[in-house]
């Protein structure tokens, strides 16, 4: 059919040199031609936040990136949180405050909420609400989600 | 080592992967060789095929087997929880918008995907009825066909069954209430919309087959396919990830056989992995209009109550009947009524086929009774509080004759729900408070089992064919085994979702889990207790009666042992280890409507405190209070956020969620962009949410089910909030803008 | 999706000359929140797509240029909405940028994408509308201008020619010291698609223009140079009858699933009052 094309995206921090179809997307790319599952896909419009990326340094739905726009870009996915197997400040106050139930959202909601607080080191819990409004919960564990951002902006950044 | 305790709030066992993304649903899992599959359908509610020409789709390269009826083993295999009424696919007739004419698999997503664009599909449309008025007409064309219920005098309408249940003389007491309040309430289709679709995948395996699928009902799966595949249980081995929520919407057969059915044909696997849009065309909450006559005493008293709820249902039946027959059954609440007469229907329409959904068709009729229980007190003039306080049944007593008593202080959670939103306090200007009583049934019958497995070092293995979706059974069934074996909770692991495996449960519903398997695991672990016991006795010439084993202690008359200190020596030179079987069972009653009583009650109060802005329609939920009576929190931090869940959730078909339709039977606002759930910016400026427990419970540790509660009163609360906000009374879901909006408009000034 | 070949043009004569070439087999993609959709879901099916992010006229960029201020085509809702050139000259579109979807759509959905996709409901349109917006395109001819009231058509439709795209919104400066706000209706306070847009902007010199969106194949810019609006000792009857013949052109589609015509309309008149004294408090408080 259609060519592939050649592209070299860096994820988490690996260089990873891929020849992909042009009308796949990011999300496509990360979950079935690197197997990292951890991104989801729900809604694939952009509205549910599951597929919630760092692209370049800011939050993206992935499944609103085509292939051919990660060329040349680093992208950072929820595998790319904890460092040598140890959790990062924000997945263990995740655990902590319980903030997990069917645990499907949380990789987007962790991409999300460790955006915020790099943005904004210490969050008002308005400010976790927006920050965090594009990442649907059906479970419901946004007040939880709220309570660990709280819990992991407070005392010292690493 | 000292285990867990049961009523501490431990980290979720389970979380560690889901923070991580290491956790594998359905959909992360790939086998080798696997076929991608796809549906097809056509763009109507209801239509017979004409004919399907597959061969523009079996030219697209990577093709490898394209499915239609007449290419499945005939007669075509029907399956359902209820009926045996649903094809595993579409024969010769589309019965509602989404159901699948055609399935392909190819060996990419892309071929798959272009390939079911070339499938030609020659169709009639045809009236569809997708409304209770259209569907209860006449002259509406019948849902389902008349001979799958020869017996039944209802088989030439779209009334699937009428179940009635009442007691005393609702006529009489009509004669003699003060005050009659008499309304109609709808309440509207929603979608369960779990952040993960449902996902399948089946590959043959040696002489049988294994299938993955987003179940939340291994077992009953099982059966289904071993049924349809015509193989024998032990030949057929479903595997069943723990789910990315369920809620109800993942507990009966989708496509499992479908995909099994083409995974044979294909001899490789074969996977579908279910689109949003397609959830939506999948699963749904039956929508319903209720008539409620509420008859009252001036003395605030119930007389009576007279509840005609009819369900609109989907083309087959899946679960859904049983939803209208139990969550009608306890439909006049938790309070003493003399006399009561309960009408419910289920009514096929050409509609995605509804399911259980969080709730169980409670919510429907609370969002009637309560609201008109709100509107009797006010029409009364006694404050709705009052009203319910005055006759709800106290513990111990038969509020539904002849079942179940109430089997809690109710007072108290009412009382706790009304101290917390501060009910008799001044309410400030341009606000309104509501309060609303919510109850639901727990299992009627169940039947779980589950394997405890002490291994040598002291480390523990559960069995439980529980799913964990989200509601946590993994953590309480792990902290149940650390309580009582002195584990520590990361030396318990917890086997699910593999019917090769792990022992049968009968189903993950109802909110029976904690109860059920929760005793056949404690079961179990007394088992092992027993067996310790008799190890200790062995070792230290004690009799065995004197031996008590609790909380990983071994006790004898003289000393305290841990546990691994006995099992080591126990077992001796050969080692090995102990294995507890366990047992929770629930026998049927057959002389029951609803083939058994009710094993715990739900019970739960929420109150509402809301601001309107009347221009616009737009409610703010200032304050949301729910409490729920759980008998002992196994876990508390997930209790709360069960009951936190089930509150925004609950918010959702109160305030935004709807299905949308053309005027043809098509669903509109498939996917997230039209259909709204709550969002982190939607929720009750504060949430507060309690618990009551007293131990009354039979589940371990006096425990009771709990998760739906939460849900079953929101509408009715938020509502009678805006009514002591507004003046208006609005008996239709959701209460968008909009309508509020217009109510406020038609809202006669006085 | 169906497939399709994407291009990555480095200069803007590559973009035009691909995009003369294929025509409307071609679709240009910036940030891609709406473009992406309509290829998965088949309403867009080109030959082609033409990403424009390298293109360096096109990177993101928001600077004052004499008496304008220019914003590249690749500048994101992010970028305006944190902007301070924007917020204090036009805080009425910094406004609207920061409600368009959440967080991840901000970062990638662009000001121009926005108003080259012409949905009605457009959140930036009634804000460029009332500033006053000029539209940059490049195109086979070269450069033009086109006001941004010339560049909406009708929904979906927009005054660009084949092989045109655009490169720049550019805004005047204000001249005059001027309260404005932007307001729009939706069904959640969570992020959704709006049933009305509106701003409204009242300056020192008494005119007041109002634009609106989504009540109509295009949004509506009108304007109120009676001061009548402006001045809050203005009788209420009159201030009503001014509104009315500002909203007399509205008309609101009635297959829409997000909301009625006449909820609608109501809340047109709704957001217009309250537009009206949002705007003036915010002209007071620049004194």
């Amino acid at each position: 059919m259609t060519a592939t094309i050649a592209i070299e995206v860096t994820v988490n921090g690996r260089r990873r040199a891929l020849d992909v179809a042009p009308h796949h997307t990011l999300l496509d790319v990360l979950r079935d031609d690197l197997d990292l599952t951890g991104t989801k896909e729900c809604c694939l419009v952009g509205e549910c936040g599951a597929c919630t990326v760092r692209m370049n340094g800011r939050i993206v739905d992935s499944c609103l990136v085509l292939a051919g726009e990660a060329d040349g870009a680093e992208v950072t996915t929820v595998e790319g949180l904890a460092a040598d197997d140890r959790l990062s400040r924000l997945q263990a106050a995740f655990l902590d405050k319980g903030a997990v139930q069917c645990g499907f959202c949380i990789p987007g909601q962790l991409m999300a909420a460790q955006d915020l607080l790099g943005r904004i080191p210490q969050p008002t819990t308005a400010d976790i609400q927006e920050g965090l409004a594009g990442n649907l919960c059906r479970c419901g564990c946004y007040e939880q989600i709220t309570e660990a951002v709280h819990a992991a902006a407070e005392g010292p950044s690493r | 080592m000292t285990g867990t305790p049961a009523g501490a709030s431990p980290r979720r066992v389970g979380g560690y992967e889901r923070v991580t993304g290491l956790q594998r649903y359905v959909a992360d899992i790939h086998l080798p060789g696997e076929l991608v599959a796809r549906l097809v359908t056509v763009p109507c509610a209801h239509a017979r095929i004409i004919s399907i020409d597959t061969s523009a789709a079996e030219a697209v390269l990577g093709v490898r087997l394209i499915v239609t009826a007449a290419d499945l083993p005939q007669p075509l295999a029907r399956f359902g929880p209820q009926f045996a009424d649903r094809p595993v696919i579409a024969e010769g007739e589309v019965k509602y918008h989404g159901e699948p004419v055609a399935a392909l698999a190819a060996e990419t997503k892309d071929a798959a995907e272009e390939a079911a664009r070339l499938v030609r599909i020659e169709y009639e449309e045809l009236p569809a009825v997708f409304t209770l008025a259209g569907a209860l007409d006449p002259g509406a064309p019948l849902v389902q066909d008349p001979s799958l219920r020869p017996n039944d005098r209802l088989a030439g309408t779209n009334v699937l069954r009428e179940h009635r249940v009442g007691w005393g003389d609702v006529d009489v007491e009509a004669e003699t209430a003060d005050l009659v309040v008499v309304n109609t309430y709808t309440f509207p289709m929603v979608t369960h919309f779990a952040i993960e679709p449902h996902a399948f995948m089946a590959a043959p395996d040696g002489d049988g087959i294994a299938v993955w699928s987003t179940i939340q009902h291994p077992n009953w799966l099982q059966r289904v396919l071993a049924t349809v595949l015509g193989l024998p249980l032990s030949k057929v081995r479903v595997l069943a990830p723990d789910p990315g929520g369920g809620f109800g919407g993942k507990q009966h057969t989708k496509y499992e056989p479908l995909v099994a059915l083409m995974a044979l044909r294909a001899g490789r696997p074969v996977r579908l992995v279910l689109s949003l849009e397609e959830t939506f065309q999948a699963a749904r909450r039956a929508a319903a209009e209720i008539r409620v006559r509420t008859g009252v005493r001036a003395d605030g008293t119930i007389a009576f109550q007279d509840i005609a709820a009819d369900y609109l249902i989907g083309a087959y039946a899946d679960i859904a009947d049983r939803v209208a027959a139990k969550g009608s059954y306890p439909g006049c609440g938790p309070y003493r009524v003399p006399s009561a007469r309960i009408v419910a229907r289920s009514i096929l329409s050409h509609t995605v086929p509804s399911t259980a959904f969080r709730g169980f068709g409670n919510p429907q009729v609370n969002w009637a009774v309560e609201s008109n229980l709100t509107e009797a007190a006010l029409a009364l003039g006694l404050d709705p509080l009052e009203l319910r306080l005055r006759n709800l049944a106290r513990k111990g007593e038969a509020f539904i004759p002849f079942d179940t008593p109430a089997d809690g202080d109710w007072e108290q959670t009412v009382r706790r729900a009304a101290d917390l939103i501060g009910w008799g306090k001044p309410v400030p200007p341009g606000r309104g408070r509501g309060i609303a009583i919510g109850i639901k049934a727990g299992p009627t019958t169940g039947l779980s089992y589950a394997t405890v497995r002490l291994l040598a070092d002291g480390s523990v293995v559960v069995h439980a064919g529980t799913s964990d979706m989200g509601q946590g059974a993994r953590t309480v069934l792990a902290q149940i085994a650390s309580d009582e074996l002195g584990a520590p909770l990361d030396w318990v692991t917890v086997v699910m979702g593999d019917t090769s495996v792990v022992p049968y449960d009968q189903q993950t519903s109802a909110s029976r889990s904690t109860v059920l398997m929760g005793n056949a695991v404690l079961s179990a672990c007394r088992d092992i207790q027993s067996r310790l016991g008799a190890m200790a006795a062995r070792l230290h010439a004690v009799d065995q009666a004197s031996i008590v084993v609790e909380h990983g202690v071994v006790r004898l008359p003289h000393r305290d042992i841990p546990i691994p200190e006995v099992l080591k020596p126990g077992l001796g030179r050969l080692g090995g280890e102990l294995i507890g079987i366990g047992e929770m069972r629930k026998e049927d009653e057959p002389d029951h409507p609803l083939g058994g009583s009710a094993a715990f009650f739900e019970f739960n109060c929420t109150a509402i405190e809301v601001e309107v802005d009347e221009e616009v329609g737009d409610i703010t939920v200032v304050r949301h209070v729910t409490v729920s009576d759980v008998g002992k929190a196994l876990n508390p931090l997930q209790v709360r956020m069960q009951d936190e869940g089930a509150a925004i959730m609950g918010l959702g078909h109160t305030l935004m969620e709807h299905y949308i339709y053309d005027d043809a039977g098509r669903v509109r606002n498939l996917g997230a962009i039209d259909y709204r759930i709550p969002t982190s910016m939607d929720l009750p400026l504060e949430l507060v949410s309690d618990f009551v427990e007293n131990g009354d419970g039979p589940g371990p540790y006096g425990s009771k089910g709990m998760s739906e509660g939460a849900v079953l009163c929101v509408a009715s609360a938020v509502a009678a909030a805006v009514r002591d906000a507004t003046g208006v009374a609005i008996r239709d879901l959701p209460l968008t803008p909009e309508r509020v909006w217009r109510a406020l408009q038609d809202r006669p000034t006085s | 999706m169906h497939p399709f070949a994407y291009a990555r043009p480095t200069t803007l004569a590559e973009a035009v000359a691909l995009l003369e070439l294929h025509g409307p087999a071609a679709r240009l993609l910036a940030g891609g929140t709406d473009l992406i959709i309509r290829l998965r879901d088949g309403t867009v099916r080109p030959g082609l797509v033409i990403d424009v992010k390298a293109i360096a006229e096109i990177r993101p960029a928001i600077r004052v240029d004499g008496d304008r201020l220019a914003i590249s085509a690749g500048t994101t809702m992010t970028d305006l909405a944190e902007d301070g050139h924007v917020r204090r000259w036009f805080p009425a579109l910094a406004e609207a940028a920061s409600v368009v979807g959440a967080v991840q759509i901000r970062n990638r959905a662009t000001l121009v994408g926005n108003i080259c996709n012409a949905s009605p409901a457009a959140d930036t349109a009634p804000a460029l509308l009332v500033y006053g917006a000029d539209v940059a395109a490049e195109g086979p001819a070269g450069t033009r201008r086109i006001a941004i009231d010339d560049f909406f058509i009708s929904s979906g439709q927009t005054a660009l020619g084949r092989g045109e795209l655009v490169t720049a919104i550019e805004l005047p400066l204000p001249a005059r010291r001027q309260g404005a706000v932007h307001l729009r209706r939706t069904r959640r306070r969570g992020h959704d698609l709006a049933s009305v847009t509106l701003c409204c902007a009242i300056d020192d010199a008494g005119v007041t223009r109002l634009a609106y969106g989504s009540l109509g194949p295009r949004p509506v810019l009108m304007t109120d140079d009676s001061g009548a609006l402006a001045d809050p000792g203005t009788p209420e009857d009159v201030r009503t009858a001014t509104l009315e013949r500002m909203f007399a052109d509205a008309r609101p589609s009635a297959r829409s699933m997000r909301a009625s015509p006449d909820y609608r309309l109501a809340m047109l008149r709704v957001l217009g009052r309250r537009g009206l004294q949002i705007a003036l408090e915010r002209l007071a408080a620049r004194t």
